[in-house]
């Protein structure tokens, strides 16, 4: 008897879910994807901050003639290919206009093929990976830039502006950051810069002393760290410190998080990266921070892309005056506005460009430094 | 009611106390050197209730103060169950295939997807059954061979061109030769030695498939595999056959679901065998098996390999459905939730594993709601279902201890 | 040759992180024969609520004023809390099981830990928290080799640990008691020990370790995270396994190999698969002796 009570508990639990769905009317739904628990939960509830910060603003603008609200539906995707699926098909369920995610490329690749099945424009406004768009996927954009891009940005600023002769690189072993350490080397070497050696870390590592002391024993110049996330980074930086490491540091985009300087501290100082170049003083990033920062704290790399990346999202929906996929896409490929991370222009590839230069931690802020084209910023 | 009451109010006291010193510090002491007590007050105060109303109801059903409340549904159950042994068990399942081949008419796409995952777990559930649940030996490292099978169909697709029911049986004996390479090293082993192997051999499994570049591209997966195709019947110029790509849900679930009820059929059959019984022999005692003249060694290097099989049919089908595969999809994370459905749903037996499956596929989706929540109510429930089902959903008629339970 | 010893100095380091945590594994398994999975979490715990004691202790300004006495009134806290932490999680999720199948705590234990993690991300934030930094800061200099005051206080400290560990277990009462509920729960009941205190005292005490573990990590890499229990936890159960699970000794003996493994196999051979020696030395050993390298023989081919 309790043995039949607990089957009909499970199974109602079963069907239930199964049976939901269903729209209501007047609302407009939009889907954000993104890892909200797992290891990468920080980047993922910062792409969700930004969202929602969009909505909101736009919201208040007037929002859409005809809407009476805009619905945001954040799915986890836990950074699992195949939970970035399942939550790409609850969207499609749910009927959202569009989506704005995923984060890790590995999630974001398998789920545009489900949402480009049923023609639902995808934003990503984290994943750097060329297959992104490579595909040639209708109704794929992305809003931050490509590793081949960063790459020989990273490699130039090393060779010209640092004057490097030697590197040593390291990566953690994800998509990302192991294609564009791959991208690093592949850069330095044609620019003349000697390769120490290439090593690699496992994802959740926390203990990079063997590595470090390897490195340390090198005695590069640079010593270039390409790691999926603030937090390993932080970390990184720290014990190179710790064991008197005398290279220079340089990393990525993925390090643009004021968390980092938070956790590194003084080892951070004096630290490189580079990133997509944001112009802190646009009255866009102006208005963005003071509406961000009391409420979800300091600004990080994603949460600028994903704001814009929802912003841009909305505004074509107004625009096009309807929620057809074609229509939105034909007024995506119109735009040409100033985002908060960036001038917005989409190539017929769905690709907004990027525009990558060096950054300098000084002080415990990301002060530009060095751009390929304009040299030094100072 | 009141007896009861008086029987476990102070443990549920003292545990309510105990939960509140818990929380306090990781919510009332802030860096800036301030101590405050609102807001684990709140947190805990919703809590609190939601416990007392729990053991407020679970009180009431003990001392039956709900009986017209559950009576009459119990009666009605009552009355069902006796309807429902009047009717063979072949209607049943006849009825059961019914509603599993109409199921993608009337359901949406997240639906079916939820679905197609489902069954992809019930292939792996009950192949882990054959190594866990019937030889008694604790795998914590199977995903492994799911790996193996995904592989295989994306290297051979892509490379090769190879189709999908071609690559079947071969990412089926891929897999079978992995879990023979896996097992053999292990045969001495018992309980929780072999537990920490079949783990290592998993994570080593998964950290080559990350970091065999010019194989498996590592992190970066493997795109562009096809999805199943077959030849469908043309009429357009003349009669002929053209190659039809399945790739709407709909034709994967057909797919999924033919590869599990072939997994159902097969595990159940071998269940029943001689061999099946054999390594219930082991499971029950080793040495004794061995007197009476079963060849251990053999029937467990077969335990591994069978279940390894079943693995390698659901990965190479759960590439063919992503079309795509990469080794984030094998961490052992994803083994220890194949042996939460075995041992949820109860060990060694077929309806259950197929229950515990989809509780634990389906759990975590309607806890989508909760965002942030969500694994947290998901760790809650596989606890809460462990302490009040601890022998599984369904557990299975003939079952005894483990060998390695007697000793320690 | 001062990278061998650099190396080697890493992975004495490294070791002994290990073997505290896996001590707490093969206490509880020794008593229980249960896996606890939520172990690794313990450990994530104790490094939150290190962290949480010192930012509090230097929002008071009492670091800089008094850096021994806050660093071990936040030891102490902290092995206090997750003992009690432990104590909640056996009397809620494995106590009720102790009559079941294995594999229905193994379960239950399993849900503890993706609950105890998810709780702790719930609470603490998804960030990483850093620890003050002053404590401990500057490094030793013989030839080329740098050692840092953290590696050192970090030595020590598992040091004492292990040495207050071995008087426990082998020379009191207490340990006695625990000895004789890990032979025979029976036996030891009729001489009037109270196996369920005992239980609870092994998993207090386990956690306690793992709570130390914690705050050392989080003083020697900066930062602490809400998922950070996972990955040492199974490290250190392959220590305790290594060692022959239910020996202490062997847990320590366990911990310093696989820690030794993984830096030298990533300083001389490859990062990327380091887990993978570690792995691999795992299963060679327990090829050649299927029970650990301290392991008593629980095969059944004991009369």
């Amino acid at each position: 008897m309790k043995r039949k009570l607990s089957t009909i508990l499970v199974l109602s639990l079963v069907l239930v879910p199964l049976m939901m769905g269903g729209a209501v009317a007047k609302t407009l739904k939009i889907g954000s994807m993104s890892p909200l628990t797992g290891p990468y939960a920080s980047d993922g509830t910062d792409i969700k901050n930004g969202v929602l910060t969009a909505i909101e603003v736009f919201e208040e603008q007037g929002g859409i003639p005809g809407y009476d609200k805009i619905e945001l539906f954040a799915q986890d995707t836990a950074c699992d290919p195949k939970q970035a699926v399942a939550a790409a098909n609850k969207l499609i369920n749910l009927e959202v206009a569009g989506v704005v995610g995923a984060y890790c490329s590995s999630s974001t690749i398998p789920s545009s093929e489900a949402l480009s099945e049923e023609d639902i424009p995808m934003l990503t406004p984290a994943s750097t990976h060329q297959d992104v768009t490579d595909r040639g996927l209708p109704y794929m954009f992305r809003l931050c830039g490509r590793d081949d891009d960063q790459a020989p940005a990273a490699a130039k600023f090393i060779k010209e502006a640092l004057g490097a002769k030697t590197m040593f690189v390291v990566d953690d072993k994800t998509t990302y950051s192991q294609g564009l350490a791959d991208g690093v080397v592949k850069a330095a070497k044609e620019l003349g810069i000697q390769v120490l050696d290439h090593e690699h870390v496992n994802q959740g590592d926390k203990d990079f002393a063997a590595v470090l002391t390897k490195a340390k024993a090198t005695n590069a110049d640079v010593f270039y760290m390409s790691l999926q996330g603030y937090s390993p980074a932080a970390l990184m930086t720290l014990q190179a410190s710790r064991i008197g490491m005398k290279s220079q540091i340089v990393t990525q985009d993925a390090v643009f998080q004021p968390k980092y300087m938070e956790v590194a501290k003084d080892a951070s100082e004096g630290v490189f990266l580079t990133y997509g170049y944001t112009d802190p003083n646009t009255p866009e990033y102006k208005a963005f921070e003071e509406r961000y920062v009391p409420k979800y704290g300091a600004i990080a790399a994603y949460a600028t892309y994903a704001y814009d990346a929802a912003t841009v999202l909305l505004n074509a929906i107004k625009a096009a005056g309807s929620t057809d996929p074609a229509k939105i896409k034909a007024e995506l490929m119109k735009m040409d506005v100033q985002g908060v991370a960036k001038q917005i222009k989409f190539n017929e590839k769905g690709d907004s460009g990027s525009a990558y230069i060096a950054f300098k931690v000084e002080g415990g802020k990301f002060v530009p430094y060095w751009d390929p084209e304009k040299g030094m910023l100072k | 009611m009141i007896q009861e009451f008086k029987k476990i109010w102070k443990p549920y006291l003292i545990g309510l106390l105990w939960l509140l010193g818990l929380l306090w510090p990781l919510l009332g002491i802030h860096p800036d050197g301030t101590l405050s007590f609102a807001r684990t007050f709140t947190v805990w105060l919703y809590i609190a209730t939601g416990i007392s109303i729990c053991a407020v109801i679970y009180l009431l059903n003990k001392s039956d103060a709900l009986g017209p409340v559950t009576a009459p549904i119990g009666n009605a159950r009552k009355a069902l169950g006796a309807f429902g042994k009047t009717v063979p068990t072949w209607v049943w399942l006849l009825a059961l295939l019914v509603v599993a081949l109409i199921y993608p008419q009337v359901t949406n796409r997240y639906a079916q997807d939820v679905a197609v995952n489902v069954l992809i777990y019930i292939c792996l559930g009950l192949g882990l059954n054959i190594v866990v649940g019937l030889a008694g030996m604790l795998d914590l490292g199977y995903i492994a061979f799911y790996g193996v099978g995904a592989y295989s169909y994306a290297l051979l697709n892509t490379h090769f061109g190879i189709s999908f029911w071609a690559t079947l049986p071969i990412a089926a004996l891929l897999a079978c030769i992995a879990g023979c390479i896996i097992g053999y090293p292990t045969l001495r082993m018992r309980g929780d030695y072999l537990a920490i192997v079949t783990l290592g051999f998993g994570e080593i499994v998964r950290i080559i498939l990350n970091n065999w570049m010019s194989v498996t591209n590592g992190p970066n997966g493997i795109l562009g595999v096809k999805a199943p195709s077959i030849f469908w019947p043309s009429f357009a110029e003349g009669f002929s056959f053209e190659l039809l790509y399945l790739k709407k849900l709909h034709y994967l679930y057909y797919i999924a679901l033919g590869l599990a009820i072939i997994t159902i059929i097969s595990v159940r059959n071998l269940n029943y065998s001689r061999i099946g019984r054999a390594w219930e022999s082991i499971r029950e005692d080793e040495t004794a098996a061995e007197l009476m003249g079963v060849n251990t060694f053999l029937l467990k290097l077969l335990a591994y390999a069978m279940g390894a099989l079943f693995a390698g049919l659901a990965g190479a089908f759960f590439c063919a459905r992503m079309r795509f595969v990469s080794p984030e999809s094998f961490t052992f994370l994803e083994s220890a939730m194949v042996l939460s459905m075995v041992v949820l749903g109860g060990m060694g037996s077929i309806p259950g594993i197929m229950l515990g499956a989809a509780a634990l596929i389906v759990l975590p989706e309607v806890f989508r709601e909760f965002e942030t929540y969500r694994m947290l109510a998901f760790g809650l429930a596989m606890i809460v279902m462990m302490l009040f089902r601890p022998a599984g959903l369904i557990p299975a008629k003939r079952v005894g201890t483990r060998s390695e339970e007697k000793e320690g | 040759m001062d990278y061998f010893i650099q190396q080697f100095i890493n992975g004495i380091t490294l070791g002994g992180l290990y073997a505290l945590i896996a001590l707490g594994y093969t206490m509880v398994y020794g008593v229980i024969q249960l896996i606890n999975f939520a172990h690794g979490e313990f450990f994530a715990a104790g490094g939150y609520v290190g962290v949480i004691v010192l930012s509090y202790l230097t929002g008071l300004g009492l670091l800089e004023t008094h850096p021994v006495l806050c660093l071990t009134a936040s030891f102490a806290l902290t092995m206090a809390y997750c003992a009690f932490l432990a104590v909640g999680v056996e009397k809620v999720a494995y106590k009720p099981l102790r009559k079941q199948s294995r594999l229905a705590a193994l379960l239950s234990a399993l849900g503890m830990s993706i609950f105890l993690s998810n709780g702790l991300m719930l609470t603490q934030g998804v960030y990483d928290k850093a620890y003050p930094s002053e404590l401990f800061q500057g490094m030793i200099q013989v030839g080329g080799i740098t050692i840092s005051y953290l590696q050192i206080m970090i030595l020590c400290m598992t040091g004492v640990l292990l040495v207050c560990l071995n008087t426990l277990v082998f020379k009191t009462k207490i340990g006695m008691a625990m000895r004789a509920t890990a032979q025979d729960k029976i036996m030891s009941s009729l001489v009037s020990i109270s196996s369920n205190r005992i239980i609870s005292l092994t998993f207090a005490i386990g956690a306690g370790l793992a709570a130390a573990a914690g705050i050392m990590v989080g003083l020697y890499y900066g930062s602490v995270r809400y998922d950070m229990g996972f990955l040492p936890g199974i490290k250190a159960f392959a220590a305790a396994v290594l060692g022959g699970i239910g020996n202490i000794t062997g847990a320590m003996l366990g911990g310093l190999i696989i820690g030794m493994v993984e830096v030298f196999g990533a300083g001389y051979i490859s990062g990327e698969y380091k887990d993978v020696f570690a792995f691999i030395i795992l299963i060679a050993v327990l090829y050649f002796k299927p029970t650990g390298i301290m392991g008593e023989n629980i095969d059944d081919t004991r009369v």
